[in-house]
C-alpha cells in the first residue's frame, strides 16, 4: 500500500470514528445505565423517578469537587487537599460571623457581617490553593505530597479553631440561609442549582475555551506545551486556585445547611472526588478525561452505594464495592481503548 | 553556569560540598537532639530534668518508644519502596486487617507464635495483591493502592461482626492473657518486643540497603527505570519483593498495634500512609526515588514520636493534624531545597 493510499485511509477511518473521550464517555454512561437497570431489577423500590433525582442531588458536594479534581488531573496534577478546603473554609465561615458576646471560647466569633464572613473564607481557601500552586509549580514537588501535606494542614487549621469539635452557637440568622435556600418553589436547593450552573460552565470551558484545551495540551505533553511558550505555571496555578475556590464554595454551603463549622466534615472526600472522576475515564497520568464523563463516574458511585444500602447491605460494604468499581473500571477502560486502537 | 563558577573556585567549592554532604548525612540527628532538648526544656518549671512530667523521665521514654513500635517497624520498608520509586497508600488498611486476623486468630485459640506468623503471611499476601495491581496489571501505584486502600478496609470491616467496633472479649470468647505482653510488657531495658522487632526489621533493611543486590537495585529502579531494566535488571521482580515487604512490616505494624491496644480495631492503622511519607520525607528520601536512606527513616519516625507524644503536655490534641502538616510541607519543601544545592554543586 502506498503511503498517500495510507494516509487516506486513516483520514477517513479517523473522520468515522468518534474521538477516544467521547467513546470513553459512552462507555461510562452506558455503564451508569446498566447499573441502573440492574439496581432497578435487584433492589426493590430502586426504579423511581425520585430515586433518580437522589442520586445526583444527593451527591452535588463530591461532583462540584470533582470538577476542580477533573481539571488538574487532565493538567496532570492532584489536588488531594479539596476535603480540608471544604472543612476550612466551612469553619471560618462560622468562627468569622459567630457574634463576639459568646458564654466560651466555642461560641465566640469575629462578628462580621455575614457576607464579609463569606468572602474571608473564601480568602483562606484561596490561601491553600495558592499554597498548593507555590510547591507544585515553584518548587516542583511531586503534587500528591503537596497536596496530601496541604489537606492535613488545611484540616489542622480547622481543627484549632474548633477546638477539636464544631462550632454552631451564637450564628445570626442569615448564616442557614444558602444552604438551605429552595429554588424555583420546588424542593431543589440553591447548591444543587449551583453544580448544575458549574457543570455547565465547566463543559463550556473544557471544550469551547483557549483555556480548556491548554490543559490537555499541558496534560498531554508538558515538555510540548512549555516548548510552545505555554505558561505552564500560570495555568496550573489558577486551576490550584479554581480548584480551591470550589471547594471553599461547596465548604461554605454545607456549613450553612447545617449551621455547624465542623472540624471533621468532608473527611476523604478528597479520594471520593478522585475516585469518581477515575470511575469517569479521566487519566491519572493527565491529558485525558472529561468534565461529563466525570458526572457519570459519580452516578456510578451513587448507584453502587446506594444500591448497597437498599440491599440492607452492612455500610461496610461500600469500601468493598467502591474499590471494587474503580478496579473494574480502570481494567475495562485500558483495555477498551487498548483493543479499539490496536 | 554554575559547574564553571565551581571549577574557578575549586577549593571553597568542595568544601561547600563537603558541608552540604555532612548536613544532608547527619542533620536528622541534630534534629532529633533539638527536639528531644525542646521537649524537655518545655516543662522544666515545674518538675525536674528526669522527674515523672517531665519528657526525659525514663517512665516517659519508654512510652514513647513503646507506642512508636508501628511506625519504627513500617519506616524501612517504606523507604526502600520510595526509593525505587513506588507508593503504598495502602499501609495503614494493611495495618488494620491485620491487626483484627492477628486478634481473631488469639480470640479462637491460636498460640501466640502461631498467630504471629499467619498474621506475618497475610501481610505477605496483601503486599503481592499491591506488587500484582502495579507490575502486573500495570496501574499507577498511587491509584493501585488506593484501591487495596479501601478493599483492606472494607474486609477488615466486614470481619468484625455488626454492632462491635472492633475484635475484643466478649460472647464467650476471651482476648488472651499473653496477648498484650508483646506490645506492652517490658524485656530488654525495659522496653516491649514489639519494640526490638522494629529494631531487628531496621537493621535487617539497612544490611539489604547497604550490603545486598536489593538496596542497589531499589535504587537503580528508582533512579532511572529504564536504564534499569536494559542493563537486566528484573525491576517488575524487585518491585513485587519490596511490596510485599512492605506488606509484612504492616502486617508487623498491625500486630504491634493492636497487642498495644489489646483488641483488634479494623481503623486501627489509619493515617498511616501520611506518618509513612512524613517520615520518609522528614529522611531526606527523595521523592522521586532513587536516593533514601532506611537509618534515617527510623530516626525520622523517632522525631515524629517524639513530637506526638511530646506535645501533648504543652499544647492541646487538636493542634496535631496542623503541626504534622506543617511538617510534611517543611519536610518536602528543604528536601527540595538541598537537593536543588547539590545539583547547583
Amino acid at each position: 500500500m502506498s503511503v498517500s493510499a495510507k494516509i487516506g485511509r486513516t483520514l477517513v477511518h479517523s473522520r468515522r470514528r468518534i474521538s477516544d473521550e467521547a467513546f470513553i464517555t459512552l462507555l461510562v454512561a452506558s455503564v451508569a445505565v446498566g447499573l441502573f437497570l440492574i439496581a432497578s431489577i435487584v433492589v426493590p423500590n430502586f426504579f423511581q423517578l425520585l430515586n433518580m433525582l437522589n442520586l445526583v442531588t444527593n451527591n452535588w458536594a463530591v461532583i462540584s469537587l470533582g470538577v476542580g479534581v477533573t481539571f488538574l488531573l487532565v493538567s496532570g496534577n492532584f489536588d488531594l487537599s479539596v476535603g480540608g478546603i471544604l472543612a476550612l473554609s466551612g469553619v471560618l465561615a462560622v468562627w468569622f460571623s459567630q457574634s463576639t458576646d459568646g458564654h466560651n471560647a466555642l461560641s465566640t466569633g469575629l462578628g462580621m457581617p455575614y457576607w464579609l464572613a463569606v468572602l474571608c473564607a473564601l480568602g483562606g481557601a484561596l490561601a491553600i490553593g495558592g499554597l498548593n500552586a507555590l510547591f507544585v509549580v515553584r518548587l516542583r514537588i511531586p503534587s500528591i505530597i503537596v497536596t496530601l501535606g496541604t489537606m492535613m494542614l488545611a484540616r489542622g487549621i480547622a481543627q484549632v479553631v474548633t477546638q477539636g469539635s464544631q462550632r454552631n452557637t451564637n450564628l445570626p440568622d442569615a448564616f442557614g440561609m444558602l444552604g438551605n435556600m429552595s429554588m424555583f418553589g420546588t424542593s431543589l436547593k440553591l447548591p444543587v442549582v449551583l453544580m448544575v450552573i458549574l457543570l455547565v460552565i465547566a463543559i463550556f470551558i473544557e471544550k469551547k475555551t483557549v483555556f480548556g484545551r491548554l490543559t490537555f495540551w499541558i496534560g498531554t505533553n508538558p515538555v510540548a506545551a512549555h516548548l510552545s511558550g505555554i505558561d505552564k505555571s500560570k495555568h496550573v496555578t489558577y486551576l490550584y486556585l479554581f480548584s480551591a475556590v470550589i471547594a471553599g464554595v461547596v465548604g461554605i454551603l454545607l456549613a450553612s445547611e447545617f449551621k455547624s463549622g465542623y472540624s471533621n466534615r468532608g473527611t476523604l472526600m478528597e479520594f471520593d472526588a478522585l475516585v469518581i472522576a477515575l470511575l469517569g475515564g479521566v487519566a491519572i497520568a493527565g491529558g485525558f478525561g472529561s468534565v461529563v464523563g466525570m458526572f457519570f463516574g459519580a452516578i456510578i458511585l451513587a448507584i453502587v452505594t446506594s444500591a448497597a444500602t437498599g440491599l440492607v447491605l452492612s455500610p461496610d460494604w461500600q469500601y468493598v464495592l467502591k474499590a471494587i468499581a474503580v478496579f473494574l473500571a480502570i481494567i475495562i477502560q485500558t483495555w477498551a481503548l487498548a483493543r479499539r486502537n490496536r | 553556569m554554575m559547574s564553571q563558577s565551581s571549577t574557578l573556585d575549586q577549593p571553597s567549592a568542595t568544601r561547600d560540598n563537603r558541608i552540604t554532604q555532612f548536613l544532608r548525612s547527619y542533620y536528622i540527628y541534630f534534629v532529633l537532639v533539638a527536639v528531644v532538648v525542646l521537649l524537655s526544656m518545655a516543662n522544666l518549671d515545674k518538675f525536674d530534668l528526669f522527674e515523672r512530667g517531665n519528657f526525659l523521665n525514663h517512665r516517659n521514654i519508654i512510652n514513647v518508644l513503646r507506642v512508636s513500635a508501628p511506625l519504627l517497624t513500617l519506616a524501612g520498608a517504606f523507604t526502600l519502596l520510595m526509593v525505587s520509586g513506588y507508593i503504598d497508600l495502602s499501609v495503614g488498611s494493611t495495618m488494620g486487617l491485620s491487626a483484627v486476623v492477628y486478634a481473631m486468630l488469639a480470640i479462637n485459640g491460636v498460640p501466640f507464635l502461631a498467630a504471629f506468623a499467619l498474621t506475618m503471611v497475610v501481610g505477605a499476601g496483601l503486599g503481592a495483591i499491591n506488587g500484582l495491581l502495579v507490575v502486573r496489571l500495570k496501574i499507577t501505584p498511587v491509584i493501585a493502592t488506593l484501591i487495596t486502600l479501601s478493599l483492606f478496609k472494607g474486609v477488615a470491616l466486614l470481619l468484625v461482626q455488626d454492632g462491635v467496633s472492633a475484635i475484643k472479649s466478649g460472647g464467650g470468647l476471651k482476648i488472651p492473657s499473653w496477648f498484650n505482653s508483646y506490645g506492652r510488657e517490658g524485656t530488654l531495658l525495659g522496653l516491649p518486643m514489639a519494640f526490638w522487632v522494629a529494631v531487628v526489621v531496621t537493621l535487617v533493611l539497612v544490611i539489604a540497603q547497604n550490603r545486598t543486590l536489593l538496596g542497589k537495585y531499589a535504587a537503580a529502579t528508582g533512579g532511572n527505570p529504564t536504564a534499569a531494566k536494559l542493563s537486566g535488571i528484573n525491576t517488575g521482580k524487585i518491585v513485587m519483593l519490596l511490596y510485599v515487604i512492605v506488606g509484612v512490616s504492616a502486617a508487623l505494624a498491625g500486630i504491634a498495634r493492636s497487642s498495644f491496644m489489646s483488641l483488634g480495631d479494623p481503623l486501627s492503622g489509619d493515617g498511616m500512609e501520611l506518618s509513612a511519607i512524613l517520615v520518609v520525607l522528614i529522611g531526606g528520601t527523595a521523592f522521586s526515588g532513587g536516593e533514601g536512606r532506611v537509618l534515617r527513616s527510623f530516626i525520622g519516625a523517632l522525631i515524629i514520636m517524639a513530637l506526638t507524644v511530646g506535645m501533648l503536655t504543652i499544647i492541646p490534641a487538636y493542634y496535631q493534624t496542623l503541626v504534622l502538616g506543617a511538617a510534611l510541607l517543611a519536610a518536602a519543601a528543604s528536601n527540595h531545597l538541598i537537593s536543588r544545592k547539590e545539583t547547583a554543586l
